[in-house]
This record gives C-alpha cells, structure tokens and sequence, in this order.
C-alpha cells in the first residue's frame, strides 16, 4: 500500500490517509481480508504523527471498512468494497462540483463546460487505453 | 495531568536584549510538541535553561519532574537532548563516543546506541572527524536515544540537512512518539512541523502567543477572498473586518478584501453578512505556514540586534 501525504493540503493528513485507503479499498489494490500496517509502521513510513495515522484508522473502523482482527491487527471489512465504491463517487461528485462552480463564478456557460468536460473524458481515456 | 516540562513565568536577558518574556508552559507526555519561531525568537534559550545549561533571570522550570536550575544532572541523566550546533570530539571514533557516553549512563546504553547508528548507516569504527554533516547529526541523535529517554529536546535538528537526512530524523522522532514517549522540538521548518506536531506553539520575540493542538488550529483558521462592488466598499469594509476578534491578517487589492481569521463559529461566512455591497465570498482552509506568517505579523522594519550576535 503506497499513500501520498501533503501536510499542507487543505485536506488534513488523517483525511488524507483514510480517502486513500479507502480509494485503495474501491479500486482493488487493498482487498477483504488485506491487513493494513500497523499504526507505528505507517506513521514511519509516512514520517507523520503516529496520533494522525490512528484516528484515520479509528475512523475507518467506525464507518465499518477496517474490523481488528485478534492478533491479526486491522483488515479490510467484508462489505468495505460497495462503501468505499460509494464514498469514491460523493468525493468526485464533490471535487467537480467545485471546479464547475468555479467556471460558473467565472461566467463560463454551461454548454461551454459541457463541451470542456467531453473533450477532457475523452482525451483521458484515450491516453490510459494507449498506456 | 502529570506534565513532562512545567515552566513558570521565566524571564532572560542578555545585556539589552529580551530572550525570554515570562514564558509559562505545561507539557503532557506523549505527545510531539513543536515549539515554531523565527531566529533569535528565543527557543534556544528556552531549551538551555531547561537542560540546566543557562539559569533564567526569573521563574521556575521542571523536567521529568526535577528543577532544572538545581537537579540539572537528573534531567540531563534522563532527557535525550539534541542541541542546534553539537561539539563531538573529533578524534574519536562512532564506537569510542558512544562508550564515552555510556559512563554517564545505565548498562545496555551502549549496544541501543549502536543500533541506532547502524539505522544512519555508521560504522563503530569511523572517524567522527571524517563524517558528513548529516552522518554528525545521526550520531548526536544516536547519543541522545541510547537511553531510550522519556523525553527527547531537539533544537533545530534538521537544520543543514539533506533531504534523506531529514527524512530519517522524522522517522526516528515519529517512532519515539509511537513508543509514547515525549518529543519536544524547536524548529522553524514549518513543513516539518506540520507533519509530525501533536501541538503547536509559536515563541514570538520571548513570549508564548499561541499553544494549540495543530488539527483544531488548522481547522478553525480560515482564508477569505472578498469581492465587493467598487473598491470604496471594499475599503470600508477593510476597516471593519480588521478590527474584529480573531481576524490575524487584512489587506485590500482594489475592490478585494483578503483576511486570515480564526474561529469557532459553524459558519464564519455569518460575519461578513452585514457587509454592504458584496458581490462574492471565497474561501479555502489554510497550511500551517500561512497561519504562521499571519501570527508573526509583518515583518520588522528597523534592524534589531539579534540575540545571537548580544551573547558573543
């Protein structure tokens, strides 16, 4: 599991490291039944506060996508796929929306946006279809 | 609550110069500390009367429980200390340092220091007049956990460190912390702090002016872009805001107004509500550094003497 920290994102670094694990849960690369590192390894993996990997892991245990395992440490729910799936799809919703708000502030119009928004899904896809 | 460091009003000049303006603070263990200033603010001061090497001129200051001005040799005994400019002897080797080191120390000092060393690439038979600046600093931080103390007082540690260097300090601070010892660290690398920092305090010309858990700092503290309809509003409005309780920052660019404000409020936006004219509201949440800089306050015009150069 590789995470990306940046302490000086508007994000906080425990939100940082619990979106990523969960992005990581949705997309396959940490599966049901994957352990996660343990607190301390993380936080010296990452050099940040041990205190900060933590409450990421206290809360992905409270939205039931890690389960402590006796003896096992902390593994990757059962049903943490379809969440994870789900939470996948709020945050993108989110991070469009303020880029759509943005353009809109600015007096771009919407079919503008429209047109903008095909022209990038497009030419993405055709880039990660070649790679 | 049993605190690792405990200060009381102290007080220290040198000739002229305030280091240290009634500094009181309260430590608990367990927690990364980051005491942030600018130079000559006074945080190497602070961290020399702590380890007994500087008395105050006023006040009371306690380690691990022990006065620091009478009981220096306990709390040197025990705390893990990293000064800003060590002095090695540099005829010695890896090994001989740390078994000179060992004396001051209980049985098994040596062989945890060792380990560490190893953990910055040292060999116990290595020159210490032949290591790079990094490879000294490994050595120093080796010296100050072979005792696998309570608290470990770096002083600019990373300072003139390469990147890697840097990397396997932070590493090594974070793992105390993980341990659940205590780690008390003077910097001005913002970045630094803002990944490792349980709390946050900012030491400003001799006196504390904020102790804070870092997420609640950053998460109150916010940066607004105002935008009103012609720049006379916008200057009203200027006056208005910068008067107001916790706004740390105020500026104006023609008809907008930026501020830097912190608080509690569920919506902060509520404030700006009454304000006549305003065309558009942003805002964005702030790093460390731009909460810093706005707490540090512009920039001092006339040169004065630095601490430093008063103490030669």
């Amino acid at each position: 599991m590789f995470l990306q920290i940046h302490p000086d994102d508007a994000v906080p670094i425990y939100e940082q490291i619990a979106r990523q694990i969960q992005f990581a849960v949705a997309a396959g690369g940490l599966m049901p039944g994957d352990t996660v590192p343990s607190v301390r390894e993380l936080a010296r993996q990452l050099a940040v506060n041990p205190n900060t990997v933590a409450r990421a892991y206290r809360e992905l245990q409270a939205l039931g996508i890690l389960d402590a395992q006796r003896g096992l440490g902390l593994t990757v729910a059962a049903e943490a796929v379809e969440k994870c799936r789900d939470q996948r799809s709020r945050w993108i919703r989110e991070r469009l929306a303020q880029v759509v708000g943005e353009a809109l502030r600015a007096k771009v119009s919407a079919r503008q946006l429209q047109s903008i928004l095909q022209d990038v899904i497009q030419t993405l896809s055709r880039q990660e279809a070649q790679s | 609550m049993n605190a690792v460091i405990r200060t009381e009003e102290l007080a220290k000049r040198f000739g002229r110069v305030t280091a240290l303006d009634g500094v009181s603070l309260e430590i608990p263990p367990g927690v990364v500390w980051a005491l942030l200033g600018r130079n000559g603010a006074g945080k190497s001061t602070l961290i020399r009367i702590l380890m007994g090497l500087l008395e105050p001129d006023r006040g009371r200051a306690q380690v691990l429980g022990h006065d620091c001005r009478t009981e220096y040799l306990a709390v040197r005994r025990k705390v893990g200390y990293v000064p800003e400019l060590p002095v090695l002897y540099d005829w010695m080797t890896v090994a001989e340092i740390g078994r000179f080191c060992a004396a001051f120390h209980p049985a098994g000092y040596f062989s945890e220091y060792l380990r560490a060393a190893a953990q910055f690439g040292l060999r116990p038979d290595q020159k210490l007049r032949h290591l790079s600046k990094g490879m000294r600093a490994g050595v120093v931080l080796s010296l100050a956990l072979g005792h696998d103390p309570e608290l470990l007082i770096l002083d600019e540690p990373t300072s003139g460190l390469d990147v890697m260097f840097r990397r396997q300090f932070l590493e090594s601070m974070v793992d105390r912390a993980a341990a659940g010892k205590t780690v008390f660290l003077a910097s001005h690398q913002v970045h630094e702090v803002e990944r490792v920092a349980d709390i946050v305090a900012f030491l400003k010309e001799g006196r504390i002016i904020l102790v804070e858990p870092l997420d609640r700092l950053k998460r109150e503290t916010r940066h607004w872009i105002l935008t009103f309809a012609d720049d006379r509003a916008a200057g009203s409005a200027l006056d208005r805001f910068a008067a107001e309780d916790g706004v740390l920052r105020a500026d104006r660019d023609g008809r907008q107004i930026e501020l830097l404000v912190r608080s509690r409020e569920d919506a902060p936006e509520r404030r700006f509500a009454a304000a006549l004219n305003l065309e558009q509201v942003e805002s964005h949440a702030c790093s460390l550094e731009e909460i810093f800089t706005a707490y540090m306050g512009p920039e001092r015009d006339c040169e004065a003497p630095s601490l430093k150069e008063a103490r030669k």
